[in-house]
């Protein structure tokens, strides 16, 4: 920099910055789908997971906030998108604005808190650049830039994230200007999606407040345990199960007949179809009969299928890293922090229209079983670190980990969206969770991503199954 | 009675209990922290804790001073809203040989300082402010340390102190730890 006349003439260039994705395809390849099998360094590797903060959070779509939480223009919520630190704000007509939460002028946060309400605007405390709810900047401490010509206010502000949008009370956003809408991202899964977003009349609501825990753990651990590892519930599970219920965890009598896994671009859910074992682990027999007649009555809406998971012994995750537990009511995220770290937030979701003392017994529910002091998540966390720090050992992650359970179990008649695969004890929906994982790392471009001859579903001759 | 209500912090209490009620119930505290130590769950529900026991941590959240909500809130995201039953609950787990994070044992201790006892409206009720530092350490390098503040009504009831209400109110806005697999 100088002070002389030539520099400083030209004015910086302040207009938001979306990076081109890249192909990784050394990355991808640490996805064996024909040996079923993955490379370990997909948890440990500081390059793969660089790339996965450019290649999958800068690009996919990822879960901001429930409408509830910002009823009003001003109401906002702190969360994240990857590592990013991001604002999300109700605007005065209604629709959702997400910013990065971090002052264009030396980039200090300009939101320090979790939440807020009815906010005018974020004001940096370094030199007090003021911020309206629609993230454009409105002065400056004293107003000193205010009167430089070279100062052009209008062109300078909190950078946006590129697309928001949201899908029955659900809000997530894009960094990706050239991403599909959000339905074209969700595809068909938003079909499993209403089980717990629309089986009643009037939608869906968070109960206030976020538990937050740090686990250090790989994000990819926990993902792909909710995408399709009903496997480790009796084993890891037993003994919430036992203090809760008595008895182990039961997948209903018509587990061969009912139980499957479906995947969607890499999304994923596995239901027992068995009505209320999730409900059940809860542990209030009035949130059971609740479920039972809410299954009645949801049949009109979702039909008989999907009437029965709504509190069916299951689990799911949107890709890369949102999931949610039905029955048990949890919906989750898990931000990276790094290869070996993540933060884990937690809310309770409940149908707006349900009785209050239903709506206190899904909070005090999830409380029990799903948050750091619950029974069933207390033992879940130890397991996702020492898969994670055991890596470590040089020799330790040359070794490749097993991922074939339900190999050859591909369903091609059964009548639901995406690729099913037969019993929910398998590891098909993980398979297609890594193959998604990879094909991000492969392909620099959206048009790949959608039409993909692994993941898409209507392509149903995958190399995992046959 | 607003004692009893455990959504209402306390406020002032001005009126301090007399030394031997006073040194009786340090006792008692310190007493909790060793069975608590040594993971007595059992005789903790049953020698400590009233029927009536309500056990509230809340989720503290970072707020704006100017926020009326303040930085938690009674009905809200927590970590422990107990009653008996949930607290019952969460100790058949520890005692099951299949509980994995508690086995092989987690090495605890419970410090605790900063007491004082008060006197209330409710005759035999006290008021009991403590702070409370926790340390678990597993395997390892692995060690959760967590720090707060603690709200308790005890209540004497034939000769003995039972824990009736506790409001646990840690500093950590995000749970620095994998699990919370103790009481505080």
């Amino acid at each position: 920099m100088c002070d002389n006349n030539s520099c400083g003439s030209a004015r910086p260039n302040m207009k938001p910055v979306y990076p081109k994705a890249d192909k990784y395809p050394e990355f991808a390849k640490l996805v064996d789908e024909e040996k079923s099998q993955v490379d370990r360094r997909v948890f440990t590797d500081e390059e793969v997971y660089q790339a996965e903060l450019k290649q999958i959070f800068a690009r996919a779509w990822l879960f901001l906030a429930h409408d509830s939480q910002i009823p009003n223009p001003g109401d906002f919520i702190r969360t994240s998108m990857g590592e990013d630190d991001i604002i999300v704000v109700r605007q005065r007509d209604k629709s959702v604005g997400a910013f990065i939460n971090s002052c264009p002028h030396r980039g200090n946060r300009v939101c320090h808190v979790d939440s807020g309400k009815k906010s005018r605007g974020f004001i940096c405390n370094y030199h007090g650049w003021s911020f309206g709810i629609d993230g454009g900047l409105r002065g400056t401490d004293g107003g000193v830039y205010d009167k430089d010509e070279t100062f052009e206010k209008s062109e300078i502000g909190l950078p946006p994230v590129a697309q928001v949008q949201s899908y029955k009370g659900l809000i997530f956003g894009a960094f990706d200007p050239e991403a599909p809408s959000l339905e074209e991202f969700l595809g068909d899964f938003t079909f499993y999606l209403d089980i717990m977003l629309d089986n009643d009349q009037g939608g869906t609501e968070f109960i206030g407040g976020a538990i937050k825990s740090e686990i250090s753990c790989n994000w990819k651990f926990p993902a792909e345990n909710f995408v399709g590892d009903i496997l480790h519930a009796s084993w890891t599970h037993q003994s919430g199960a036992q203090a809760i219920l008595g008895g182990g965890v039961d997948l209903g009598k018509r587990y061969d007949e009912l139980a499957f896994q479906a995947s969607i671009y890499g999304h994923g859910i596995e239901s027992n179809l068995d009505k209320v074992g999730n409900t059940r682990t809860l542990g209030y027999p009035d949130l059971v009969d609740y479920v039972f007649d809410l299954s009645e009555k949801a049949k009109d809406r979702l039909g008989e299928v999907r009437a029965r998971a709504i509190g069916a012994v299951s689990s799911s995750n949107v890709f890369p890293n949102f999931s949610f537990l039905p029955g048990q009511n949890t919906f989750r995220v898990w931000h990276p922090r790094g290869p070996d770290k993540i933060e884990l937030v937690v809310w309770t979701i409940v149908n707006k229209n349900a009785p209050d003392h239903i709506k206190e017994q899904y909070r005090k529910g999830v409380m029990m079983t799903f948050s750091p002091g619950g029974v069933f998540e207390m033992d879940d966390g130890e397991n996702w670190e020492y898969s994670t720090k055991v890596n470590e050992g040089y020799m330790t992650r040359q070794q490749p980990l097993h991922y074939a359970l339900g190999v050859g179990t591909l369903d091609e008649e059964r009548d639901l969206p995406g690729i099913v695969h037969k019993g929910s004890k398998n590891e098909a929906n993980q398979r297609l969770f890594y193959s998604r994982w990879a094909e991000f790392m492969k392909y620099d471009n959206w048009d790949d991503l959608q039409n993909s001859k692994v993941t898409l579903p209507q392509n149903k001759k995958q190399q995992w199954s046959d | 009675m607003t004692i009893l209500d455990i959504a209402v912090p306390f406020s002032n209490f001005s009126d301090y209990a007399d030394a031997l009620t006073e040194r009786l119930l340090t006792q008692r505290l310190f007493a909790e922290a060793r069975i608590l130590d040594k993971e007595g769950y059992e005789e903790w529900l049953a020698d400590f804790i009233d029927e009536k026991i309500q056990y509230w941590m809340p989720d503290m959240e970072t707020r704006r001073r100017d926020d009326v909500r303040g930085t938690f809130c009674y009905g809200e995201a927590a970590y422990f809203d107990d009653s008996i039953k949930e607290l019952t609950i969460r100790v058949k787990r520890y005692n099951e040989p299949s509980a994995w994070a508690d086995n092989p044992a987690t090495r605890h201790v419970h410090l605790i300082s900063n007491i004082e006892v008060f006197n209330t409206e409710i005759a035999n009720h006290y008021a009991v402010c403590s702070v409370f530092e926790n340390i678990r350490n597993r395997n390892m390098a692995d060690q959760d340390v967590i720090h707060g503040r603690r709200e308790d009504i005890w209540k004497l009831e034939n000769g003995v102190f039972k824990l009736v209400i506790r409001r646990i109110f840690i500093v950590q806005n995000v749970l620095l730890s994998k699990n919370l697999n103790t009481f505080l």
